[in-house]
């Protein structure tokens, strides 16, 4: 019990960031809370990853969706639609996981994201 | 208009379940770049497609395998509740070309993050996630 409320704690806090950054950027939050798990509290990636996938069974954006709900920030209509294609196709995706080489794949994705990110900031914050 | 739709989550999905990535990373720039939606409306309508549980099938295989710290989960899942609140009041006044601008220093982040993303081993590729989305 004596050194496990100190990293209680540390948990606590690093999700309480995670969560800022889901409501502030409308995402899930296990972007950063794997790394944070892997980086600062030792867990193995595996472990990691499964820890964040059960911090995301209760609705946890929920709170941050009612932020936005209020603001009449959701497109009910697009976001029903869309609901059952991102199922399919997660599990469409998983299948195809086990048959192509998803860390190249996801390099190149990551280089799409950096330049989509550059240029989006630039984009927001020059004229 | 319907049938884009449908077919836009359905490559989001699949991005998700092949990569591994986050469903928001995906989903807002999506959004914003291929529905024309504004900066705001597309991360609510994101947050609303992520309510449901979408992990769960992922989880399984995990907990089978003893990968996941229950303890720790819990205090995430309030943890980020709370600041996930916070989040969203910090959101909903910012204007939305700064809002724009910092989520495309986030997905800066969020690229470098998936660069160095360490390739999940086969037992644990899961059923219906392929490869483990991080939310």
């Amino acid at each position: 019990m004596g050194d496990t409320l100190p990293r209680d704690a540390g948990i606590f806090a690093a999700a309480c960031l995670c969560g800022v950054a889901s409501g502030l950027f409308g995402i899930g939050g296990g972007t950063l809370l794997v790394p944070f798990l892997a980086l600062f509290f030792a867990f193995g990636q595996h472990r990691a990853q499964g820890t964040s996938l059960i911090a995301l069974i209760p609705p946890t954006g929920a709170l941050a969706f009612y932020a936005y709900a209020r603001a009449g920030y959701v497109s009910w209509q697009v976001g029903l639609l869309l609901i059952p294609g991102v199922f399919v196709g997660g599990i469409l995706g998983g299948w195809l996981a086990k048959r192509l080489q998803p860390r190249r794949m996801r390099q190149v994705f990551a280089v799409l994201m950096f330049a989509l990110g550059t240029w989006q900031a630039v984009a927001a914050w020059t004229h | 208009m319907t049938l884009i739709v449908l077919l836009l989550g359905l490559a989001v999905g699949v991005l998700v379940g092949l990569l591994g990535i986050g469903g928001g990373v995906v989903l807002v720039p999506a959004l914003v770049y291929l529905l024309h939606m504004d900066q705001h409306l597309a991360q609510g309508t994101s947050l609303f497609i992520l309510l449901p549980p979408v992990g769960l099938g992922a989880l399984r295989e995990y907990w089978k395998q003893g990968q996941v710290d229950l303890r720790a989960g819990i205090l995430c899942a309030v943890g980020m509740l709370a600041g996930g609140y916070l989040g969203g009041m910090i959101a909903v006044p910012v204007a939305s070309r700064h809002l724009k601008g910092l989520f495309g220093c986030f997905l800066i982040l969020a690229a470098f993050l998936l660069w160095r993303k360490p390739q999940a081993e086969n037992r644990l590729a899961a059923p219906a996630g392929g490869e483990p989305a991080d939310g």
